[in-house]
């Protein structure tokens, strides 16, 4: 079996928000969505202050509080270990949102043609081309770009991160580079205590 | 028409065409709204990501209760045999059914893609909380409406099966909303303490709601209930509150005494944006009518049981307001890292300071407000269907002369 994953290294984040942009590229979410966000923080006071990055998105647990709360059983695991929604299951009753402690799961309040990016314009030709894909009424989130994924590639927040702090693999093959660096750098889940037995690791918080 | 000797000399009067014409009239407009919602999709309601249910999941909770404790009034005085319970048993049944009824619209207008809502019959998880909520309200209703049937034939015998099937459902109607809350590990809800809170606040609001609605027909002759029943009604709406209030002081002070993370929660409740409603419940939802009614006098004069009860029941309405949004506010109170509270808990310290959550937009509370006035509506056109039937009925008439 194979279980994708993924490993975050804080300390090494620029927090420039690349992987933000390439998800939202790849993934032709609609206006106002981020499947892929980097929270930042202030800690101390100054001249002993300093910023801090989290870069956050569905976690992908294997425990997924979601897929228990789902009425329908639109949210699901996937053959690669993952969780995913079908849009065509979905009721819209948003009982995921609520159960999701990452806050990774955002609702299609509205439809993407009446919420072009460029407020006050036209939907661009490619927002056009995929905004199918979004339908409304229906709760989204981080997929692991399964469709990336099915034709080999990486991840696009991976592919695209400057610093490299993102590592993608499967981490039921003990010989894979990203079980190789969970091991080596000590990487844990968040809030690894609730149980959820998430696929993203991280090393580096502070 | 009905006898008018059960009502007392003057005559009954049945709700008039134009009351229901205007309650109508409101639930067109709130249909108009829904169709709105429908067509421009969530975006016109005041909900977001960071705080995605309002005020209907609100009300939702809220009816639910109120139909609980009206259900679990009714089939007690059956299952235990207290006769002069059993006179009320007709209004109490249909004001339950009403209320579920509303609880289940609630629910339906909060939905983003009802289209798809035949795949909870095709595909059911049955570890989501929400399908147990569809079961058991289902057989809920079903109960509900052949109570009904069987209190108007009179058949004594159904009545006294179907109440000891009645009362265990009617508990667990709320338990399992309380459980939709509840078993979510990531909210502040995450309490077992959820489904008693939830039942003991179905009985005070559901029972204060039940005496509402019996003066309200006894001001129109619909239906007499006679001083002595409210007066014992109103007994045992004292003890539902100090139950309440018992179990909701269970939890705040496990929340607040470690200090820890969920201490903040409770700072958002007793001080922060929501402590508004936290204190409504508390000094008038709980408090104020504890007092009122924990003394026989005050339990003999209608106009301070009357008052006692809309506290009660207003209350718990801000309880569930209270439930609902502080858990948006202090999210993932244990475990999140600082910078993630940070980032979704902007102002919540700022007293009385919903809005920047959630504030219900215009259609929204169009939608509410026609959900609320067909539920008036469809109680009026019941209490002048069934209750003049009832009336007619020689047993009741007897134990009501009987009381004096």
């Amino acid at each position: 079996m194979t279980h994708y994953g993924m490993m975050i290294d804080v300390s090494t984040c620029a927090g420039c928000d690349a992987c933000v942009m390439a998800c939202k590229y790849q993934n032709a979410t609609p206006h106002g969505m981020y499947w892929c966000k980097v929270i930042k923080g202030e800690y101390g006071t100054y001249p002993n202050s300093g910023q801090t990055v989290l870069p956050i998105g569905c976690q992908h647990c294997t425990n997924a509080p979601c897929v228990r709360a789902c009425p329908t059983g639109a949210s699901h695991y996937d053959e690669n270990g993952n969780v995913q929604v079908d849009y065509d299951k979905c009721i819209g009753c948003r009982m995921c949102m609520g159960a999701c402690p990452y806050g990774a799961r955002e609702f299609n309040w509205g439809s993407m043609d009446e919420n072009p990016y460029y407020e006050g314009f036209e939907q661009t030709p490619y927002e056009q081309m995929r905004a199918s894909e979004h339908p409304r009424g229906v709760v989204e989130k981080c997929v692991m770009c399964n469709g990336r994924t099915a034709q080999g590639k990486e991840p696009a927040c991976v592919q695209t991160c400057i610093t490299k702090s993102r590592v993608f693999g499967d981490l039921d093959d003990p010989d894979s580079e990203i079980c190789k660096q969970i091991a080596e750098k000590g990487a844990h889940p968040l809030m690894e205590e609730l149980g959820t037995r998430p696929s993203v690791y991280y090393v580096g918080l502070q | 028409m009905a006898k008018t000797d059960i009502a007392g000399t003057a005559p009954r009067r049945p709700f008039s065409k134009t009351m229901l014409a205007v309650f109508a009239a409101i639930t067109a407009v709130g249909v108009g709204c829904w169709v709105w919602q429908l067509m421009s999709g969530l975006q016109v309601t005041g909900l977001s990501d960071t705080n995605n249910w309002g005020s209907y999941m609100i009300f939702f909770m809220f009816f639910v209760g109120l139909s609980a404790g009206g259900l679990i009034v009714a089939s007690s005085a059956h299952v235990f045999n207290i006769e002069p319970f059993k006179k009320v048993a007709l209004p109490a049944v249909i004001c339950s059914t009403v209320c579920i009824c509303l609880a289940a619209a609630f629910v339906l207008v909060d939905l983003g893609g009802i289209q798809n809502i035949w795949r909870l019959f095709t595909g059911p998880n049955f570890a989501s909380p929400l399908i147990w909520d569809v079961c058991v309200i289902s057989l809920y209703l079903i109960i509900n409406i052949l109570d009904i049937v069987w209190i108007v034939k009179g058949d004594e015998r159904k009545v006294n099966v179907l109440s000891r099937f009645a009362l265990p459902t009617a508990i667990a109607v709320h338990s399992v909303t309380a459980w939709i809350f509840g078993l979510q590990i990531a909210r502040t809800w995450n309490t077992a303490i959820m489904a008693p809170i939830f039942v003991a606040s179905a009985c005070d609001s559901g029972l204060a709601l039940l005496i509402l609605a019996l003066v309200w027909l006894e001001r129109r002759n619909i239906f007499r209930t006679g001083e002595k029943l409210f007066k014992s009604l109103s007994g045992l709406l004292a003890v539902f509150i100090a139950v309440d209030a018992f179990f909701i002081g269970c939890e705040l002070l496990t929340m607040g005494y470690p200090g820890g993370s969920e201490a903040e929660a409770l700072k958002v409740m007793a001080f922060g944006a929501t402590a508004p409603f936290f204190w409504f419940e508390v000094v008038f939802g709980l408090v104020v009518p504890f007092v009122i009614l924990v003394f026989a006098k005050n339990r003999e004069k209608r106009g301070l049981v009357i008052l006692a009860s809309a506290l009660v029941v207003l209350g718990v309405f801000c309880k569930r307001v209270w439930l609902m949004l502080t858990a948006f506010i202090a999210p993932y109170a244990e475990h999140v890292p600082t910078m993630m509270t940070d980032y979704l808990s902007y102002d919540a310290m700022t007293f009385g300071s919903v809005a920047p959550f959630y504030t219900p937009t215009l259609p929204e509370l169009g939608i509410t407000v026609g959900v609320l006035a067909l539920g008036v509506l469809v109680f009026m056109v019941l209490c002048n269907v069934l209750l003049g039937k009832a009336s007619a009925d020689p047993a009741p008439a007897v134990a009501q002369k009987s009381e004096g």
